[in-house]
C-alpha cells in the first residue's frame, strides 16, 4: 500500500501565446492549464492507489494563483494536495523546483513512490523528476510505460533508443512516465464537487528552506520563425491539379 | 585538469558531439574529453577525431542500468574541475546529465540546438526551444561545469585528421546503484526509420478511425514516401507504432516533401517537421494553425480531398 507523491506543473497553455510583428512573445491572452505530461503522472498514480491502496497526494511549487491547477488535480482522484506557493514562483528553474519539493518532502511527508510527467510543456527540460531523485536519495527510472509493485519494490519499464529496460527498484523510489502509461481521464461535475471537499495544505516561502540560486541565465527569448508561402487551395478539381502541378515544379515528386 | 567533456551511448553520437566539442574547446582554449564505455578499439579513431584524452569507463554489471555511472561522472567532475560537459540526449543519458548535475550543483540546458562562443563576453551561450516549440531561449550558465544534453544529429560526425595523438586514462570501478534491470527487451521496429525518407505523410486526428490510415497510406505509396503520425494517433490511439511519432516529444525529421493529413498543427508537432522542404497540409478547417506554418494547403474534407488527389497524382 504505497503512499504516492504525484508531481505536476501548472504552465502557460502554449496554443495561446502570440507572436508579435517584431518576433517577441505575446502572452496577453494567455491561460494556463496543468501541463499535458503530468495529466499522465496523475492517471499513473490514481491506477496504482486503485489497484495496490494507499493514497496520492498531489503537489505543485507555483505562484498563488495556480490554486486554480491544485482544483484541476484534485478533480482527477488524488485524495489532498500540497500547494507551495509565492508571487516570486514564477520562472523558477528545474534544479530550484527540485530543491522546494525535496525539502517539503524530506522534512514533512512519507512516501514510497513519487511520480513525475515527463518534462513540462513550457521548458520542456526534463529535469525535474531526476533531480529530486538525487536531492530525496533514491533511485530513479524516467520515461516509464509500465508500473508495478512487487512487495516492497516498484518494477518499471523504461524505454530507450531500441529497447525497454525493465528495472526492479527498492522502495521509496521515483518514476517519470510517457504518455502511454494511460490516458488521463476527463473529470465530471461530481469530481469537481468532490475536489473542493479534499484537504489542501498550503505552504509559502517562510516554510521553506534558503532555495538555491539559478544557475540558467535566459539572455534571450524569441518567438520562433517559419516563413513559408501559406497558399491556399480548394477541393475542385482544377485546383487539384494547380495542386500537384505546383509539388512537380518544387521538385518533390518523384 | 579542465576541458570540454563529452559523453555519449554509441560511436556515432559521440562522433557529433567531438564536432562541437572541438569548436568549443579552441575558443575556451583548453583540451577535448571523451567517455568510452564499449568498444575500446574505437578509442583511436576518437583521438584522430580531436579528443585529446579518452577516458575509459569501467565495465558495468549486466544488471545495472546507466546512472550506475553517476558516482564517477560526478567525482571526475569535481576533481577535473571541467568548463564544458557535452552529452547526447538519450532516454537515459538525459537523466544521468540531470542527476550528476544536481550533485554538482550546477545548470543543465536540455535539448540545446545551438552552442556559441560569444567572443566578447567570452561566454558560452546556449539556445533551446520552449513552449512546444514555439520559441527559441538562449540561455547563459553562471556555475560550473556548464552542462548541456544535445539532441543526436544535431551536428555533422567528426572527420579525422590525420597524426593527431592523446591520452588514454582508465577509470575506476563505481558502486552498484540500487536498481536492478531484470530484462532488455528489444523493442522490434514495425516499420522503417522515417528519418531516412524523402517523402512523409503524417496522419492525425482528422482522420477518423484507424481503417482510414489505408487512405493515407496509399498516398505515400503513390508519392513514394512513407507513413508516420502526430501524438494522438501513435502514443495515445495507438493507430501507428510509436516510433513514428512526430514532434518535439517523438521524432524530428526532415524530409523533402511533409504532407499533413487531418493535422491541426499544434505547435509540439510542427517542431518535429519546421525544417522540411515543402510543407503541405490537408485540413477542412480553414483556420487550423497547421495552414500558417504550410506552403501549400487544401482546404477540405480529407476523404474527399485525398482520393481526388491519388488520382491527379497517379496521371
Amino acid at each position: 500500500m504505497p503512499d504516492i507523491v504525484v508531481c505536476f506543473k501548472w504552465v502557460v497553455d502554449e496554443a495561446y501565446i502570440r507572436r508579435t510583428s517584431s518576433g517577441d512573445l505575446d502572452f496577453t491572452s494567455v491561460d494556463y492549464k496543468i501541463s499535458e505530461y503530468d495529466r499522465n503522472a496523475i492517471e499513473a498514480a490514481v491506477r496504482l492507489r486503485d489497484a495496490y491502496g494507499g493514497s496520492v497526494t498531489a503537489m505543485t511549487v507555483s505562484v498563488p494563483e495556480a490554486t486554480k491547477g491544485i482544483k484541476d488535480a484534485l478533480s482527477r482522484g488524488p485524495d489532498n494536495a500540497v500547494f507551495i506557493a509565492d508571487p516570486s514562483f514564477r520562472d523558477l528553474e528545474s534544479s530550484q523546483t527540485a530543491a522546494i519539493l525535496g525539502g517539503v518532502i524530506k522534512s514533512r511527508m512519507s512516501c514510497q513512490l513519487v511520480i513525475c510527467g515527463e518534462g513540462s510543456g513550457d521548458f520542456y527540460a526534463q529535469q525535474v523528476g531526476p533531480r529530486l531523485a538525487e536531492i530525496l536519495g533514491i533511485p530513479c527510472a524516467t520515461y516509464v510505460q509500465k508500473i508495478t509493485i512487487d512487495g516492497g519494490q516498484v518494477i518499471a519499464e523504461r524505454k530507450a533508443e531500441d529497447f525497454v529496460e525493465v528495472v526492479a527498484m527498492p522502495m521509496p523510489a521515483l518514476v517519470t512516465v510517457l504518455p502511454d502509461i494511460g490516458t488521463p481521464r476527463i473529470p465530471g461535475v461530481k469530481d469537481t464537487l468532490m475536489a473542493s471537499k479534499k484537504p489542501v495544505v498550503t505552504l509559502g516561502k517562510g516554510d521553506l528552506e534558503r532555495i538555491p540560486e539559478a544557475s540558467l541565465k535566459t539572455v534571450g527569448m524569441k518567438a520562433s520563425r517559419m516563413e513559408r508561402e501559406c497558399e491556399k487551395f480548394t477541393v475542385d478539381t482544377a485546383d487539384i491539379a494547380r495542386f500537384v502541378g505546383a509539388l512537380q515544379r518544387k521538385g518533390v515528386l518523384r | 585538469m579542465p576541458g570540454v567533456w563529452v559523453l555519449a551511448e554509441n560511436r556515432s553520437q559521440t562522433l557529433e558531439l567531438l564536432t562541437i566539442g572541438r569548436f568549443m574547446a579552441g575558443k575556451i582554449g583548453t583540451s577535448l574529453s571523451v567517455f568510452l564505455c564499449q568498444d575500446r578499439e574505437s578509442a583511436g579513431d576518437y583521438m584522430a577525431c580531436g579528443a585529446d584524452e579518452v577516458l575509459l569507463l569501467p565495465e558495468i554489471a549486466k544488471d545495472q542500468s546507466l546512472d550506475a555511472y553517476i558516482p564517477i561522472l560526478s567525482e571526475e567532475a569535481g576533481k577535473a574541475d571541467p568548463d564544458l560537459f557535452l552529452i547526447a540526449s538519450t532516454f537515459r543519458l538525459k537523466e544521468i546529465a540531470a542527476r550528476v548535475a544536481t550533485r554538482l550543483n550546477t545548470g543543465l540546458c536540455s535539448d540545446c540546438i545551438k552552442i556559441y562562443f560569444n567572443d566578447r563576453s567570452g561566454a558560452v551561450e546556449m539556445e533551446r526551444l520552449m513552449y512546444g516549440g514555439a520559441a527559441v531561449q538562449r540561455v547563459v550558465c553562471q556555475s560550473r561545469p556548464i552542462m548541456v544534453t544535445v539532441p543526436p544529429r544535431t551536428f555533422e560526425p567528426a572527420g579525422t585528421e590525420s597524426g593527431r595523438k592523446g591520452q588514454i586514462r582508465s577509470l575506476k570501478e563505481s558502486p552498484r546503484s540500487a536498481g536492478r534491470v531484470l530484462e532488455r527487451k528489444r523493442r522490434e521496429r514495425e516499420s522503417k526509420d522515417i528519418r531516412e525518407a524523402k517523402v512523409v505523410v503524417c496522419v492525425g486526428r482528422g482522420v477518423e478511425k484507424k481503417e482510414d490510415i489505408a487512405l493515407a497510406r496509399e498516398l505515400a505509396e503513390v508519392l513514394r514516401g512513407e507513413i508516420a503520425g502526430t501524438r494522438p494517433v501513435t502514443e495515445e490511439l495507438h493507430w501507428l507504432p510509436e516510433e513514428l511519432c512526430i514532434g518535439l516529444s517523438g521524432i524530428q525529421i526532415k524530409p523533402e516533401l511533409y504532407v499533413g493529413i487531418g493535422v491541426s498543427g499544434q505547435i509540439q508537432h510542427v517542431t518535429g517537421f519546421r525544417d522540411a522542404k515543402v510543407i503541405c497540409a490537408v485540413n477542412k478547417d480553414a483556420n487550423a494553425p497547421i495552414f500558417g506554418v504550410a506552403d501549400m494547403g487544401i482546404v477540405g474534407d480529407l476523404y474527399d480531398v485525398v482520393p481526388k488527389l491519388i488520382n491527379e497524382l497517379k496521371k
